[in-house]
């Protein structure tokens, strides 16, 4: 008996319209969710040409029955949903019936399947939406779908394929996260020379990502798990042809949401988004009410032109989550847009408080070596990669191909050919290891030791001459403040950064953004209690302003009043500065204030008052804070660190610096070969 | 006064003998000077011209350089560079005799005292730069310890850098009859003048920017010399002071004082004397407990007493209780404790008279016995 069924054409013209098979990561979505869909554990994905010449995903799902595996390519035909109601809460991937009968017309499709009820299997061939081959045959259970040539009948189309090895590196992209949201299932991925990802079942999210991208990249991320239970509050009210079956029904349980998965510390930064990833309910979307929860999540931990590694998984129940919103499917509505966007800033934002992770001088490091010049290729190709990054994310990885480079003794990813260009998950190109401690001034750190490591990397014994230093147990993400109250400050490189040690290592703490950080969480505190101290100046400072200062400034100047300052208008575009926030020297007002205005100005969102706050006080606190160059004394440097250590958040500062590195003992006895 | 040099053919020669004293004396006052990064190599040297019965020693770091000279019996004229740094912390050490210091080849100088050798290697003394000469027109001569009391009342108040708002120096105005000093870093001001003197040669108004650099070192020359009065000139770029044997020059600041004139209060109608060394125990006392970042005090003039308080939300709060006669209406009033204890240490001991007016304008601090020179002490109040 079969399952899929055309839909009537009032629900098929309910269904969000357009064309989705673009190019070969499209199609490898399609029939990659269908795999899904259909209860697989196994899923083989083969790609030869990038995907132009050969695309082929076996899975061992539930297969179809003969009549079905006819059905399935006509136009809105599906297994999915019967009737509107369902386009309500859908928990399929799929639902429109339409990507199916869409790749058999622009390729030659060859399918294999065999349910689990039926004896034989059915074999169909299309050709550029013909079909012209139907035929039984004993098959696995399961099903194999193949596509050739595609656009092979639509040169146009055709032509706007990129080079194999990008279309290569988005279907891997693609594969890897669907990996990375099935952890129970079985995933490969196959060019025509190499096997790209081999990822079998494990226990759970963490242990995928660590056999998916490695230890190093595990290392980076700290984990997010939170629920909280929905109230019906403020939900619109349900169409009018729901309404009376849901009276009778009587009042449902609202049900929860949860998020879990893993957002990087923050000394990982990315120049675009691209190493977002957000699921609901399974499904891998691009959302902006999302991404601008999580870029409030990171506030003041990152500076607001980076962004973080995020790996996050939402999980609600249906009819919370509108996905016919856009035939990719890659769009979502959230049904209570401002409770979800709350949770989710919330969710990270404690894990990240929670973690107060610590840079480590190795990963501090090779973030700036690897930041730019390795990203610049993929933001030439962002414009050309935009539709598919929309749909399926680019890679993972793009540019920071020592950072997220498995560890390749461990994970499965295996070697690639070299002609995968930016593709670089599973190209790890091994960190060169001289460089790893090459601050930008080409100062070496070790520089001796890590010469000799990349030539011998074993260990070189130490023959007993001294004592090995005992093993204390490592955590993985210390915790900040108990470790910065117990750390000695030993004095200053250049009067601008403290050294300081304690028993977990050798410790950097960079005097100007720390006090930073101490001053803006005291001046935020100040202005919530109303209790803003402010100067007034000996004459006023008259400030000109360009037209977008001064929007901002006639935007802002309410918030500006509350902490302190009192400007007033001053002829067109001039302001009278008459008294400012107390502790800024009077020299620096005008540079603040011109800062201050132009960063909001340049700032993309929406403003809103905490942001504005916020962004206020870090001014402030960077004006006001002590300076590189300043020679320090020991009780000062003693003092700050306390300080430091009391603050919510001593990782990182008001603009997303980070304060504090550590070189913990264990690097420091790798370095000396101890261990 | 610049020694010419007396090259040899060929060979650059140069051999002296000086006290130890006497050439101690001079390096250590002219350490301010050397230039302390070694971005220039050859500021880091001393430049030795011997002539006469003169060695003269010269320093700078192009901004500020300091020309000096002391006696030495010259055995062969010339002049060579040493490292300014190494040389003085070696002159420190050796026992008071005759130092006898010789070129010798290729810029390397033979320091001999007693039993005491040691070679140092300087540079090519071509490489060091020319300096400006002293004006042989338009000098005035300023008494040095009128200048010593205007330094150490104003320099504190000069702001740290400088910005279109602030300039980081100070103002000297120089009349026939009178001199002043003012400085400012836009949240006070410091302000004296010094009349009933005659300045020769001075007619109107000379206006002239002293940069910091040059106030702190022209205070350290002026703290230390016997000379009664020194000489001051100037150029288009360049400022002289002639202490003694010394000649400080420094580049000119360009720029605009602020219009300071406006911003001294007129009106300020409630006034009360305390003891200085009372307030500022008062408020150093008070001030442990004042916002870190502000340093924000309060006072609060009653009729009878002047209350001094700061509170944190940190340590705690703390008041002071001052007995004064004031008599008038009562006021609160906020301040920079450090801005204010900066005024109380320049002024010294004796009586201070605050002159305020409301929580908003301008406070003026004087010293109560100011009858030489007048003294003023400008500083903004803070919201708290
Ligand atoms: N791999 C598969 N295993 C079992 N059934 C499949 C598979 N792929 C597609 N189907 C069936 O074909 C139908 C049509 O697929 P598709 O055109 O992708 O539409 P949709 O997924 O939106 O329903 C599906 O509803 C499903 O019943
Ligand atoms: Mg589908």
């Amino acid at each position: 008996m079969g399952k899929i069924h055309v839909l009537p054409e009032h629900v098929a013209n309910k269904i969000a319209a357009g064309e989705v098979v673009e190019r070969p990561a499209s199609v490898v979505k399609e029939l990659l969710e269908n795999s899904l869909d259909a209860g697989s554990t196994r899923i083989k994905v083969q790609i030869e040409a990038g995907g132009k010449r050969l695309i082929q995903i076996t899975d061992n799902g539930c297969g179809m029955v003969r009549d079905d595996a006819l059905l399935a390519f006509e136009r809105h035909a599906t297994s999915k949903i019967k009737n509107v109601e369902d386009l309500l809460s859908v928990s399929t991937l799929g639902f429109r019936g339409e990507a199916l009968p869409s790749i058999a017309s622009v390729s030659r499709l060859h399918l294999e399947t065999r349910a689990a009820e039926e004896p034989t299997g059915t074999i169909v061939e299309i050709n550029g939406g013909k079909i012209f081959k139907v035929e039984e045959a004993g098959l696995p259970e399961g099903t194999s779908i193949t596509i050739r040539d595609l656009f092979f009948n639509t040169p146009a189309r055709k032509k706007f394929l990129k080079a194999e090895s990008t279309e290569l590196s988005h279907i891997a992209s693609l594969v890897t996260h669907y990996a990375l949201a099935h952890p129970d299932k079985h995933f490969e991925l196959h060019s025509a020379t190499n096997a790209v990802l081999v990822a079998p079942p494990v226990a759970g999210y963490s242990e995928r990502v660590y056999q998916v991208f490695g230890k190093d990249t595990l290392d980076q991320l700290i984990a997010v798990a939170a629920m909280q239970p929905l109230a019906h509050v403020g939900l619109p009210q349900p169409p009018p042809w729901r309404r009376e079956a849901e009276e009778d029904a009587g009042p449902r349980d609202p049900g929860e949401m949860r998020a879990h998965g893993f957002v990087s510390k923050p000394e990982t930064q990315k120049l675009n988004r691209n190493s977002i990833y957000v699921f609901v309910n399974g499904r891998l979307i691009r959302d902006r009410l999302i991404q601008h929860a999580l870029t409030e999540a990171y506030r003041n931990i990152l500076p607001p032109t980076v962004y973080p590694v995020v790996l996050l998984f939402l999980e609600l129940p249906t009819a919370e989550v509108d996905v016919n919103v856009h035939p990719s499917k890659t769009e979502v509505r959230f049904r209570q847009q401002t409770v979800m966007h709350d949770f989710v800033r919330d969710s990270v934002r404690a894990a990240l408080m929670k973690a107060r992770p610590v840079p480590q001088f190795i990963n501090e490091i090779s973030a700036h070596a690897s930041a730019s010049p390795s990203l610049t290729p993929g933001a030439q190709q962002a414009a050309a990669q935009l539709s598919v990054a929309q749909q399926s994310g680019a890679q993972f990885s793009e540019g920071n191909a020592h950072r997220f480079a498995p560890d390749t003794s461990e994970s499965r990813l295996l070697n690639q050919p070299a002609n995968i260009g930016d593709f670089q998950l599973h190209a790890p190109v091994p960190p060169s290891v001289s460089g790893r401690f090459q601050f930008d001034g080409g100062i070496q750190v070790e520089g001796n030791a890590a010469v000799a490591l990349a030539r011998a990397p074993q260990v070189v014994p130490w023959n007993g001459c001294t004592p090995p230093i005992p093993d204390e147990p490592e955590e993985i993400n210390p915790t900040l403040a108990p470790v910065l109250a117990s750390l000695k400050p030993l004095g200053q490189i250049r009067e601008s950064f403290i050294l300081a040690v304690n028993r977990e290592g050798l410790w950097i703490i960079d005097q100007h953004v720390a006090h930073e950080r101490v001053l803006f969480e005291k001046i935020l505190k100040q202005r919530s209690a109303e209790k803003v101290e402010s100067q007034r100046m000996l004459m006023p400072l008259i400030l000109e302003l360009t037209p977008a200062q001064q929007a901002v400034f006639t935007e802002i100047s309410d918030e500006l009043a509350g902490n302190g300052f009192e400007a007033e208008p001053f002829g067109t575009r001039s302001i009278a500065i008459k008294v400012a926030p107390a502790g800024i020297e009077a020299c620096d007002i005008e540079h603040m204030l011109h800062d201050l205005l132009d960063q909001i100005s340049h700032e993309e969102q929406i403003l809103n008052m905490d942001t504005v706050r916020a962004r206020i006080a870090a001014s402030v606190a960077c004006h006001a804070a002590i300076k590189v160059n300043m020679p320090l004394e020991q009780n000062k440097m003693e003092w700050l660190l306390a300080e430091l250590a009391k603050t919510d958040c001593p990782m990182s500062c008001p603009h997303g610096r980070p304060v504090v590195l550590r070189y913990s003992l264990k690097d420091i006895q790798k370095a000396f070969k101890r261990i | 006064m610049p020694v010419e040099m007396a090259t040899a053919t060929g060979t650059a020669t140069m051999e002296i003998t000086v006290s130890k004293f006497e050439l101690l004396r001079e390096l250590t006052a002219t350490q301010g000077v050397v230039e302390r990064k070694t971005t220039i190599p050859i500021l880091s040297n001393y430049l030795f011209e011997a002539g006469g019965d003169k060695l003269v020693l010269t320093a700078t770091d192009l901004d500020l350089s300091l020309r000096t000279s002391c006696n030495a019996k010259v055995k062969k004229e010339g002049s060579c560079t040493i490292p300014a740094r190494k040389l003085h912390d070696y002159v420190k050490l050796l026992p008071d005799a005759d130092i006898t210091i010789k070129l010798l080849e290729n810029h390397w100088v033979s320091i001999r005292c007693g039993r005491s050798n040691t070679k140092m290697v300087g540079m090519a003394r071509s490489n060091f730069p020319s300096l400006p000469v002293f004006p042989t027109a338009g000098v005035v001569k300023i008494p040095a310890q009128v200048l010593r009391e205007m330094i150490s009342k104003t320099g504190f108040a000069i702001a740290n850098e400088e910005s279109r708002y602030t300039l980081n120096g100070a103002l000297m105005v120089l009349k026939p009859e009178s001199i002043t000093m003012v400085a400012t870093d836009g949240h006070r001001l410091a302000h004296i003048e010094r009349s009933g003197e005659k300045f020769d040669g001075v007619s109107g108004e000379m206006k002239t920017l002293i940069p910091k650099k040059a106030m702190d070192e022209l205070k350290s020359l002026v703290d230390s010399t016997e000379a009664e009065s020194i000489e001051f000139a100037r150029d288009e770029s360049t400022l002289y002071f002639r202490i003694g044997p010394r000649l400080l020059t420094s580049r000119q600041l360009t720029g605009q004082f602020p219009n300071f004139e406006a911003v001294l209060p007129k009106d300020n109608n409630k006034l009360v004397t305390v003891r200085g060394e009372e307030l500022s125990a008062a408020i150093q006392r008070v001030a442990q407990f004042a916002d870190e970042r502000s340093r924000a005090v309060r006072f609060r003039l009653e009729k009878g007493e002047l209350k001094i308080s700061a509170s944190s939300t940190e340590t705690g709060e703390s008041e002071d209780t001052i007995e004064t006669a004031y008599n008038g209406d009562a006021l609160t009033v906020g301040f920079n404790a450090v801005y204010l204890l900066d005024f109380l240490k320049a002024s010294g001991n004796g009586d201070v008279r605050l002159e305020l007016k409301d929580p908003q304008s301008a406070g003026q601090l004087r010293p109560g016995d100011s009858e030489e020179y007048k003294y003023r002490y400008i500083v903004m109040p803070m919201r708290i």
